[in-house]
């Protein structure tokens, strides 16, 4: 931290953030012996949903135009990229002669494409025969920053049954229960997978540390630390190297090829730092490009990677798949809110599965720390601006205080460097110990509950498309549980690949084309959307404007 | 910040006015850079935006990720996106965890001086010697605990004057390490029989007929195990 | 004019330069060209690369420095060689603030060794701390009719000011297995080398001074050969696996000083060498005239 700002701070902190501490402190020991909150009513949830959550904000939001889910409802940042122009002419593209020849491409470098890759791989398909491509590096993606954990009922106490019903509920029961189904039974088996790859899960005397997520009605969360995602994913890729499936970065997919019959047949990418395009012809594509976190949703900030921009989404439904529940988004509760430089990073839920509370300005407690994602996001808001109870910083924002301080209270000294280094770094980074002050909060756009529209095998509607992970809409239906989307990249990413490597064994590719890219511009302006604006985006940019001004373009 | 105070930087050598109080990387990107590599995940997780700067009047090279780190007055700063450190493939299962495994598939390791250069290039204030030395000892356990907070950015490798692939080295260990000493639990496995008997699978069933009012209820009636820590 | 390839150095280009010119002047005049190296660089006689070696001792002082983090001043060692390279750094490093300079600038950020950290063999602070009296009370099951060459070999007596005992005439391990009850035979070869590192690309040669050092001892007497190093054991016992065939050979049991040390005090024989176990309890059954004779 610079000295100019160091000087007004203590420990990290300005001096008006420092009377509300006091306050929270002033208050700790007697919310440590009281305990939480209640947990809210149905009733009570349904209301400060919809007074408070920024899904239920009808102008935020307007009905698709065109394509196979037409007049559903959508957020203005989906809804201009699915009604943009394609980036590549079509007409310019040479598809007669593929660059690559390959039984399967998998579009993605996250977790679900490296599961996809390796289950493909097991099921009968040469390594040689499989090609992963990624936007940025392989690994760079949303499955390596998950925090807090992975659902899986193994326990004795637990059910897959149990586990169905906590995401049904936390879901609002839109989710496709075939889906749940495929989730929640295969749990058990995905961490088995991790244990044989060589995952180091949490465990005391042999057995898993295993914890509550919001929602979950058993303790039934895996982790590594708060590092779940990154151990994961770490290891996964090992594999995916040690078993040799080629890998090409910085390399995304910006279309679809589709065959005359209407089959998958591979994609257009393009290599990021040349600019040529690639021809990738396949018998089987899978679809494992993640979210849009970065489209910024309501101009919220988020926990997500740097290529999370949606552009599977764009290009499936270019291809035809329709888009489900997009109208729904995950605010995850707390994203930081200070300092300004980490604004919207991800604070995971194990903070308060650990016992950290969220408490307002003057140091009470305003809510059951572990509620549904999407209720307690909306609580949180509500208590800034509706209660006014905020705590406000220097660049204006409002958030409330998580306490950390009492997971070390509750489970002794040390808990907090043993079992969140990974958020004790990020804090301390910036001046701020979170085992002597709280930390300040506020929700962060960290998932894309809907997507793709999938069943229980990975399959779109598209024949030899298939797709898993974040990109995929169903599972989660309008609101995900934390530890869920580790297990879904797992579960529908293994799915992917067998469903794929099935298909690619007895189905041949035709020639490649995109005269469905064609016939969706036509679309597009049939149905009167005049607009400069081009998909997918790829990158986001956050060149400031009077840069972007000055832009002389003389080496494009 | 409310009022923005500016200050000079130089990426690659180049001088550029940003804002005071942001990371290295939204410098660089008010700066009008836009990364193509260099950026990941963008909350320190993923090692991409590896870093390494020099501060106005010091000599020594520092070392961060891009994401994390806030610019200062005068900083020297380029970033180092990838490193060609080879990796050495091997079947997890067939692996003997003996204490000479680790030196086979990385000797060079043996050619450690301790000179500690790696550990003082660690943004994850990992002590990248102590496990390297306790890699030579086979220690797998040891190298686990230490090494586990790695992002993997390759910055200790790129300063290594012995050539050591840490990255690689410590992921094998950890590996080997979870699969020869850290077993997986009883319950687990009985669960997995249960699920291949399809035990669970008739309770999912009737669960899926149910209609909306059936599924509110049961998710009424749950009852929420006590927290606790002991599985 | 025939030439010969001529290095200069980097004196004769500064400071010499009369030195060169006159060296060429001569040889052209002989007929006989020095032509300088297109290529040079330092002969390496650099105080950095020659005798300035600080850098070898780098790992040396950092575990120092973590004595001296615990704010102690002493450091054991069991391992002979650990023990020779500590203490010598320590000595070395202690001695001179100057090149504890040197090391502490190039540690840079770590903590700086202040040179305070004395290094002690287990033996030594055998006998200078707890005591032979002491030792010889905290063994109950007494070695006696056990005869222990005491095997130093190098590090543990040289060089000199690195020696735990007399360097030509050691008693310090004998000492100690004389408190635990045992007898420890002199042998000419106590303080010979094992071979040590050469096991790696000579082994025939470690395995035949090992095996000299075996024959000394088994000619003295012993029936046990006690070392202070892992690797003098190793190549001992390397020694005796090859030649086993060779008289007696086999007969001697080669093991830690601190083994004989705990088996005097009572640990457990399931966590001893079972060939100790049956020795002490053979000796024993001789001692007290059951069986055997």
């Amino acid at each position: 931290m610079s000295q100019a700002i160091a000087g007004q701070l203590q420990s990290g902190y300005p001096a008006a953030m420092r009377e509300s501490i006091a306050k929270v402190e002033a208050t700790r020991d007697r919310r440590l012996k009281e305990g939480p909150r209640n947990a809210m009513s149905a009733a009570q949830r349904t209301q400060v949903l919809q007074e408070w959550h920024p899904d239920y904000k009808a102008d935020k939001k307007r009905a698709i135009q065109v394509g196979p889910s037409k007049g559903e409802r959508m957020p203005h940042e989906v809804a201009d990229l699915l009604e943009a122009y394609p980036v590549v002419n079509p007409r310019k593209i040479d598809l007669s002669s593929p660059d690559i020849e390959v039984q399967i491409l998998i579009l993605g470098g996250g977790g679900a494409a490296s599961v996809a890759a390796l289950f493909a791989h097991e099921e009968g398909i040469p390594t040689k025969d499989i090609l992963m491509v990624s936007k940025l590096r392989h690994g760079d993606c949303n499955s390596i920053m998950a925090q807090g954990g992975i659902q899986a009922a193994d326990r004795e106490t637990d059910s897959p049954a149990s586990h169905y019903i906590d995401v049904l509920g936390g879901g609002h029961y839109t989710n496709n229960p075939e889906l749940v189904k495929a989730l929640v039974n295969d749990g058990p088996l995905m961490i088995d997978w991790h244990e044989k790859l060589g995952a180091l899960y949490d465990k005391v005397d042999g057995q898993y540390l295993e914890a509550h997520g919001g929602g979950t009605s058993r303790r039934r969360m895996h982790s590594a630390k708060d590092y779940t995602g990154m151990e994961l994913m770490r290891v996964i890729r090992d594999e995916v190297r040690n078993v040799g499936i080629p890998v090409i970065e910085f390399a995304p997919a910006v279309e679809l090829l589709l065959d005359k019959q209407g089959h998958a047949a591979g994609a257009v990418l393009t290599n990021l730092e040349t600019e040529e395009y690639i021809v990738v012809k396949a018998n089987a594509t899978v679809l494992a490009t993640g979210g849009f976190g970065r489209l910024h949703i309501q101009g919220f900030p988020t926990t997500n990677h740097y290529g999370a921009t949606a552009d599977g989404l764009i290009m499936a439904y270019r291809a035809g798949v329709r888009l489900i529940d997009m109208d729904s988004v995950q605010y995850h509760p707390t994203g930081v809110a200070y300092p300004a430089a980490i604004l919207g990073q991800l604070a995971t839920e194990k903070l308060r599965n650990q016992g950290a509370e969220p408490v307002n300005a003057h140091g009470d407690s305003f809510v059951f720390p572990l509620e549904p994602r999407d209720v307690e996001s909306a609580a949180i808001i509500r208590e800034c601006y509706g209660n006014n109870n905020g705590v406000s910083t220097p660049s204006g924002i409002r958030g409330v205080w998580l306490d950390t301080p009492m997971i070390d209270a509750i489970h002794g000294k040390g808990t907090i460097k043993k079992r969140l280094a990974a958020m004790w770094m990020m804090w301390h980074r910036h001046d701020i110990d979170i085992t002597v002050d709280p930390a300040l909060v506020f929700p962060t756009l960290h998932y894309q509950n809907g997507g793709v529209e999938i069943d229980a095998d990975a399959r779109t509607s598209v024949p030899g498309l298939f797709a898993g992970g974040e990109v995929a809409g169903g599972v989660h239906g309008k609101n995900r549980l934390m530890g869920n989307s580790l297990l879904d990249y797992n579960v529908f990413g293994r799915r992917a690949g067998i469903s794929a490597a099935k298909w690619a064994k007895e189905h041949a590719a035709k020639s490649p084309t995109l005269k469905h890219i064609e016939a969706f511009s036509a679309d597009l302006e049939s149905a009167g959307i005049k607009t400069d604006r081009k998909a997918p985006i790829i990158l986001p940019d956050y060149r400031r404007e009077a840069v972007l001004e000055r832009r002389l373009r003389i080496l494009t | 910040m409310s009022e923005e105070k500016m200050m000079q930087i130089f990426i690659m050598g180049k001088a550029y006015d940003v804002p005071v109080g942001v990371t290295i990387m939204d410098a660089m990107e008010y700066a009008g850079y836009r990364f193509v590599r260099g950026a990941g995940c963008r909350s320190g997780f993923c090692g991409a935006c590896a870093t390494v700067y020099r501060k106005e009047g010091e000599y020594r090279l520092e070392f961060a990720l891009a994401c994390q780190e806030m610019v200062e007055e005068g900083m020297h700063l380029t970033q180092l996106p990838f490193t060609p450190a080879p990796r050495s493939s091997y079947v997890l299962s067939e692996l003997d965890a003996d204490e000479n495994v680790l030196l086979q598939h990385y000797p060079a390791i043996a050619r450690c001086v301790s000179c500690n250069t790696c550990t003082k290039a660690c943004p994850q204030d990992i002590e990248v010697m102590d496990y390297v030395q306790a890699a030579l000892r086979g220690d797998l356990k040891k190298v686990s605990e230490l090494s586990f907070d790695c992002i993997q950015c390759g910055l200790c490798s790129m300063r290594c004057p012995a050539d050591i692939k840490h990255s690689h080295l410590a992921q094998m260990a950890r590996r080997l390490y979870a699969v020869t000493q850290s077993p997986e639990p009883d319950h687990l496995k009985t669960r997995m029989s249960e699920l291949a008997e399809g035990i669970h699978e008739v309770q999912l069933d009737a669960l899926m007929k149910m209609n909306l009012d059936e599924l509110k209820k049961q998710y009424a009636a749950r009852v929420i195990e006590a927290e606790g820590e002991e599985s | 004019m025939n030439t010969i390839p001529y290095f200069p150095g980097c004196s004769l280009k500064d400071t010499a330069t009369g030195f060169e010119s006159s060296a060429q002047f001569v040889m052209e005049t002989l007929g006989l060209r020095l032509q300088e190296l297109e290529r040079w660089n330092c002969c390496g006689t650099v105080t950095s690369l020659t005798t300035d070696d600080l850098m070898h001792h780098l790992a040396s002082v950092r575990n120092l420095v973590r004595v001296q983090d615990l704010h102690e001043s002493e450091l054991v060692a069991l391992c002979s060689m650990c023990y020779n390279t500590l203490a010598r750094t320590a000595q070395r490093i202690n001695a001179d603030p100057v090149e504890r300079d040197k090391i502490n600038q190039f540690m840079d950020r770590e903590s700086s060794y202040e040179g305070t950290v004395e290094v002690r063999h287990l033996l030594q602070v055998l006998r200078d701390r707890i005591g032979w009296e002491t030792l010889a009370q905290a063994t109950p099951i007494t070695l006696e009719g056990l005869k222990v060459a005491c095997y130093y070999g190098c590090t543990l007596l040289r060089p000199k000011e690195a020696a735990i005992d007399n360097t030509e005439k050691p008693t310090i391990m004998s000492e100690a297995m004389a408190a635990a009850g045992a007898t420890s035979v002199p042998f000419p070869f106590a303080g010979e080398c094992c071979g040590t590192y050469q096991v790696v690309d000579r082994r025939d040669l470690s395995i035949e001074r090992s095996f000299r050092v075996i024959q000394s001892a088994l000619r003295a007497g012993a029936n046990v050969i006690a070392t202070a190093c892992p690797l003098c054991q190793h190549n001992l016992q390397e020694a005796q696996k090859e030649l086993g065939h060779v008289q007696g050979l086999a007969d001697i049991e080669i093991v830690y000083f601190t083994e004989l040390l705990a088996a005097a005090m009572g640990m457990d024989p399931q966590r001893l060498p079972e060939g100790l176990n049956v020795l002490i309890q053979q000796t024993a059954e001789a001692q007290t005239g059951w069986g055997g004779s």
